[in-house]
């Protein structure tokens, strides 16, 4: 029992780190948040792996903790730092508004979850539940904030939450396709960096307000 | 060939070609070898993927690499529309692009960059149709956006990156939504599957479709129709396409709209075909039919008001493609028959106008249709190709896609969706609307004194007529081959349905022969309809 609480608890954490990722002013800061989330989902990698005494999910816990703990924010860290639009920073709607709006998600999420009837998960609903806020989240990021680096984070957490499904429900899974899909994150992050980087140059704004030319 | 050797040299071409490009602009080749190689490489991708199609033809389904590899009648029509306009982008490619390097629009880095992508983009979208692993499917799309970012955004402008951006960002996250739905299907299956290692491939899942968690599937089907909807271009999430496909380089746009949408798009049949199995058709039809009216509804309306050529263009891909999901929601043989079509039909025409509004794009240098004046003057082939092009894009006979249209509403009227087809022939009346506006302001009119005559040779304007063959062809004569080949991919997505398979063999095609075989109710229709198009 102990180790469903673990489980639990560490997915509550989840949450609260993603929404520290959210609310950072500087990209930078986000950066190194959103490391610290991946670490906490790691650990949650690490205690199913005990739990279901799933040898898959050891493997998974390695491969995370390299790409999403160390290359995906170092490769942030490094692209953003270059870039700065003090005007961009901030969302569109206020930090407790914010808080809110996620709660209300996490408690859809626990509703939409409510149904599914698969026997392993009995002590861990809350976990789904989670994830698939945590994915609702990211969407969240997305929408609210003005700079468009934040908007790469916000993908980087829809990311992780579905991640966290898939290591849940589907724990044996080989480990091809754990590195499939974050090889293919890491990819995308590295696209986008460039591209902002591109927009950076060529406009010397980071703000998604200013991104508004095309419209009809 | 062996079934492996086949599916590696397909995929092998694209990736090769790509590389060589790439390679080509790092050492600073000339122009000429850049466009020999990407010759050479589109004319082998047309010959291999058509080989491809011959090999499903000649021996059914084909498996191949740890049944990570798959293709059937299903998908060799997605590989054949790949092929043809892969290959005939790409020649209009040539013209084009030389034409923006002697302009001064684009570097020579900028061609090698653009050949680079064009093949890696070809290869992304090879993968999404040969994949039968869920996560690789999944994936492959994903990567379909990457390559492709590059291409919008090539000319560096602040519109184009502004489009690239929108592009990137929306499809990243709407296909997050389809790695969501992907993991609630594959966990589930390989929680109840026998083999577990097997719940990861479409073709297995297939097969054990009937234990799969009812809950769970309805959860995912929305999730996967969200989520590839959002390639798809449906509304509410199509805001990316306008943007991306008007700022992208016009042989880009085509093949986003005519290839790309398509991939997306078989792989929501791929999962409504599984999740039918599951939890029965009705959920997924419903669906597809509620996006697919709001798409064609939406569209219809702004095609009306566009100026921008390239816009309008864009919004009637997101009508066409809300029109086969409707056909798809309708469902039974007919309706499903219906959109295997007009997925074809709509292929060949808008890569017909997309390189069309190119030609006028080179000519006048701007998009705005009020600026566009008297092409048929200033470029008598290209404006009457563009213009017979955007009739046909209306539904108009003897083109092909009035076929596939029609057969949708009587599709519709068959399955009882009577007020649905109402609605739908009012909203694609106003799309025809929409696209006359188009003929008469710029095709038509008097030609302005600072476009010089004449037309920009025969690279830019022998795939624009090969194109109008081929749909004058596919409206009044559909080849034996390209019947059977839809017909053998609707009985895919019937999935085992006998009633809907034996009535599908009924079917007679086209043009005079079809008008027979329906009912009375349907020949009604079709003169609603014949007096509809006359406006």
């Amino acid at each position: 029992m102990t180790g469903t609480l673990l489980v639990n608890n560490l997915a509550g954490l989840m949450i609260v780190t993603s929404m520290m990722v959210i609310a950072a002013r500087k990209p930078t800061v986000s950066a190194g948040l959103y490391a610290l989330q991946s670490l906490v989902l790691v650990g949650i990698f690490l205690s199913l792996a005990s739990l279901f005494d799933a040898h898959e999910l050891y493997m998974w816990s390695i491969s995370s903790f390299i790409t999403k703990v160390v290359l995906v924010p170092l490769i942030m860290y490094r692209a953003f730092r270059k870039m700065a639009d003090p005007n961009a920073d901030g969302g569109v709607i206020s930090t407790a508004l914010l808080m809110m709006i996620a709660a209300a998600i996490v408690l859809v999420s626990y509703f939409a979850t409510a149904p599914v009837a698969l026997p392993m998960l009995a002590d861990l609903k809350p976990v789904l539940a989670v994830s698939l806020g945590h994915f609702l989240i990211g969407l969240l990021c997305i929408v609210s904030q003005r700079n468009i680096l934040k908007q790469v984070f916000g993908y980087c957490l829809m990311e992780n939450g579905a991640h966290l499904t898939l290591a849940l429900l589907a724990y044996k899974a080989p480990e091809l396709v754990e590195i499939g899909i974050a090889t293919d994150a890491i990819f995308a992050v590295v696209i986008m960096a460039l591209m902002a980087r591109r927009i950076y140059r060529t406009m010397n704004t980071l703000d998604v307000q200013k991104l508004i030319s095309l419209k009809g | 060939m062996d079934t492996f050797m086949l599916f590696l040299i397909l995929l092998a071409i694209p990736l090769l070609t790509a590389l060589v490009a790439f390679t080509c602009r790092w050492v600073g080749a000339s122009r000429p070898v850049l466009t020999a190689v990407h010759t050479i490489g589109s004319t082998l991708l047309l010959l291999m993927s058509l080989y491809g199609v011959w090999a499903v033809y000649q021996q059914g389904e084909l498996l191949a690499g740890h049944n990570w590899l798959h293709l059937d009648s299903l998908s060799s029509l997605f590989l054949a529309i790949l092929g043809v306009i892969g290959f005939i982008t790409g020649i209009y490619s040539i013209g084009y692009m030389n034409h923006e390097l002697e302009e001064g629009e684009v570097s020579l880095k900028s061609l090698g960059t653009y050949y680079g992508f064009f093949h890696l983009f070809l290869f992304t979208m090879l993968l999404v149709i040969t994949s039968n692993n869920l996560i690789l499917m999944w994936a492959a799309i994903e990567a379909t956006t990457l390559s492709s970012a590059f291409l919008v955004g090539l000319y560096g402008q602040q519109s184009s990156l502004e489009a690239a951006w929108k592009y990137i960002i929306i499809c990243t996250v709407g296909v997050a939504f389809g790695l969501y739905g992907t993991v609630l299907v594959y966990a589930n299956a390989a929680n109840v599957m026998p083999n577990p290692g097997d719940a990861i491939f479409w073709s297995e899942v297939l097969k054990h479709a009937n234990l799969l968690d009812s809950s769970l599937m309805h959860l995912a089907f929305i999730f996967i129709l969200i989520g590839f909807g959002t390639k798809t271009g449906l509304f509410p999430m199509h805001a990316w396409l306008p943007d991306a496909h008007s700022e992208a380089p016009s042989p880009t746009s085509a093949l986003l709209s005519a290839v790309l949408l398509n991939c997306a798009l078989l792989v929501i049949i791929r999962y409504a075909i599984l999740i039918s199995a599951a939890i029965g058709p009705e959920f997924p039809q419903r669906l597809l039919l509620v996006f697919g009216l709001l798409s064609v509804a939406v569209a219809a309306f702004l095609i009306l008001v566009q100026r921008d050529m390239k816009r309008l263009l864009a919004y009637s891909s997101v009508e066409n493609m809300g029109l086969i999901a409707v056909a798809l929601g309708i469902g039974g043989p007919l309706g499903i028959f219906a959109a295997m079509l007009h997925t074809l039909n709509h292929s060949l025409g808008k890569t017909l106008l997309f390189c069309g509004s190119g030609n006028v794009l080179l000519k006048y240098g701007t998009r705005d249709m009020n600026a566009v004046k008297g092409l048929l003057r200033v470029a008598p082939l290209s404006g009457a190709l563009l213009a017979g092009g955007a009739l046909a894009l209306g539904g108009m006979p003897p083109f092909n896609l009035f076929l596939s249209e029609f057969m949708t509403v009587t599709a519709g009227i068959r399955g009882g969706y009577l007020w649905l087809v109402i609605v739908l022939l009012v909203l694609l009346t106003i799309v025809l609307a929409g696209l006359v506006r188009m003929i008469v302001m710029s095709v038509l009119g008097k030609q302005p004194d600072n476009v010089s005559k004449g037309e920009l040779g025969w690279l830019t304007t022998a795939p624009l007529a090969v194109l109008m063959v081929l749909m004058v062809l596919m409206g009044t004569h559909i080849p034996q081959p390209v019947q059977q080949l839809l017909k053998q991919a609707t009985t895919i997505v019937l999935n085992g349905d006998q009633a809907g398979i034996d009535e599908l063999h009924a079917l007679e095609l086209p043009g005079a022969a079809t008008e027979d075989s329906t009912t009375a109710a349907a020949t009604s229709s079709h003169s609603a309809a014949q007096e509809m198009y006359r406006d």
